[in-house]
């Protein structure tokens, strides 16, 4: 039953020829099996989450639907303040976060229909691409035992590969929604920034935090950003866009469009693999009539280093307090990245925020007069080694943070919507990772790539070994 | 603040210095009207015309 997709089960459990609870019970069995080596789950809510699945049960037995996820199991990162569970954000403090209102975006999910199964693992605090973390356990690749799941949604892309859970949210700041995607060869959605609100989740840095949809398939992730995005009174970054049928954009056959593979940065020092797997899907794409080009992009690195100003500075502020009263409590390189925002200027943050408004315009107005999508790697690399990764010292460890995220990091500065999708597999069989980027606010174009290409190449029919 | 090792201080003051420099260099000819929050504006005269 867990490898039906989440608009499969969805459409069983609507159908009556599955329960709520049978397909709630089948995660928590998978759960109960895999997560003592996964380490997906910080709270696990099993009699909330049966207690809901009976609800649901009772309601269609009533003869309606709450909506389009009644009944189906999702779970989410340990920094939505979801009422009646602690949330740690990944500390060792199970009450570190707590918000007057719940998480709009969970709380969407919920009223659509969704048992939420519990709170998922996390860096912490969200600082950090690798999954690691020193108080829950460090998450591990359901592809390959003792390499990383990618983070910091660490949890949330694991239990989605392992099929302990039919969706997942997760935050991205500089590529924690998408390189744990990329690691785990699920699909993971950065929407446009100010699409989906942000309120009632812990912030690392407000400029840069994205909400988004993690999940197996391109019509599952789209599924549930059509219900996360849009306008919340809750949060003051939110647009007031319409946010358009998502659906209805992935069924509409992507010829014609024009995609570009980056020239520069993008393909830099990646795994020879990487790189190949982005030409195949460069070939899939014109296959389907997609126009394939090669465009130099205005500098990525700046952006990054743009990014970087302000997520330090930002990530500092908002978690002063800890670094300051309980630094002991804290892994020594998350508290090494936090510590860097103290030695930031005003001046330069500012010029930071001044320059991003500056090198966005710019880079929408070039690159999206040429191309309506960009087609690049996630991931430099296949999943590496935990302990390859962190049996360094801690300065080095942060250089390597830097590295593995320097793919993503570019589109949190520049706020486009990115979707990450599984891009093949390495020769031993970690998955490889794609992201097409689009206009601001043109989720539908980027999904409507990606689904075409997931249905081209097949990809998540292939489960992770057991 | 909490203490850190002096090694580890100069490393972050050395990443702080290139990060702040390399900043300031591509910000040097910022036009004066540009502010941060003109990142939304961007963001919104970028989307697709319907």
């Amino acid at each position: 039953m867990t490898d039906l997709t989440l608009t499969e089960v969805a459409a069983a459990i609507a159908a009556r020829r599955v329960s709520a609870e049978e397909v709630t019970r089948a995660c928590l069995d998978r759960i109960a099996k895999l997560d003592g080596r996964l380490h997906t789950f910080i709270t696990l809510d099993t009699d909330g989450a049966l207690a809901r699945a009976r609800e649901c049960d009772r309601v269609l037995a009533g003869g309606r639907a709450l909506g389009p996820l009644h009944g189906v199991p999702l779970a989410y990162k340990d920094l939505c303040h979801v009422p009646g569970l602690p949330t740690s954000c990944g500390t060792r403090t199970p009450e570190y976060f707590t918000s007057a209102i719940e998480c709009t975006a969970t709380a969407r999910l919920t009223a659509a229909g969704a048992v939420t199964l519990g709170k998922l693992n996390m860096t912490e605090l969200a600082l950090g691409p690798f999954g690691d973390n020193p108080h829950h356990g460090d998450v591990d690749n359901p592809w390959k035992a003792g390499h990383i799941s990618g983070g910091s949604s660490s949890g949330s892309g694991s239990a989605v590969a392992a099929r302990l859970a039919y969706g997942a949210l997760g935050s991205d700041t500089g590529g924690s929604i998408r390189l744990p995607a990329a690691c785990c060869g699920i699909v993971g959605i950065k929407p446009t920034y100010g699409r989906v609100s942000r309120a009632g989740a812990m912030a690392l840095s407000w400029s840069l935090d994205h909400l988004g949809p993690m999940a197996r398939t391109v019509r599952d992730a789209a599924l549930m950003l059509q219900i996360v995005a849009g306008h919340d009174p809750h949060d003051g970054t939110s647009s007031h866009r319409p946010v358009g049928d998502l659906m209805a954009a992935l069924d509409r056959a992507p010829a014609g469009l024009r995609v570009a593979v980056p020239e520069n940065y993008y393909l830099d020092g990646v795994a020879p693999e990487v790189r190949t797997a982005v030409e195949a899907a460069a070939s899939v794409l014109t296959a389907l009539g997609v126009r394939v080009t090669t465009l130099r992009l205005p500098d990525p690195a700046i952006l990054s280093d743009v990014a970087n100003i302000l997520a330090r500075s930002e990530s500092s502020s908002i978690h002063a307090r800890v670094v300051h009263d309980r630094p002991h409590e804290l892994g020594a390189a998350v508290r090494s990245r936090l510590e860097i925002g103290f030695h930031i200027s005003a001046h330069d943050y500012l010029q930071a925020g001044r320059l991003r408004a500056r090198l966005a315009r710019e880079f929408i107005a070039e690159v999206f007069a040429e191309t309506d999508a960009l087609l690049a790697p996630a991931i430099p690399e296949p999943a590496p080694s935990l302990a390859a990764l962190t049996d360094a010292p801690v300065d080095e460890i942060v250089r390597r943070m830097g590295r593995f995220s320097r793919l993503t990091r570019p589109f949190n500065a520049l706020g486009l919507p990115a979707v990450a999708l599984p891009g093949g597999f390495s020769a031993d069989g970690r998955p490889l990772g794609l992201q097409i980027v689009a206009r601001p606010f043109d989720e539908a174009t980027a999904l409507r790539l990606a689904h075409a290409y997931e249905q081209a190449t097949a990809l998540p029919t292939r489960r992770p070994p057991e | 603040m909490s203490e850190i090792e002096p090694s580890s201080r100069r490393q972050v003051q050395g990443d702080v210095a290139a990060l702040a420099g390399t900043i300031e260099r591509t910000a040097g000819d910022l036009a004066l009207p540009e502010e941060p929050s003109n990142f939304a504006v961007v963001l919104e005269a970028g989307a697709p015309r319907d």
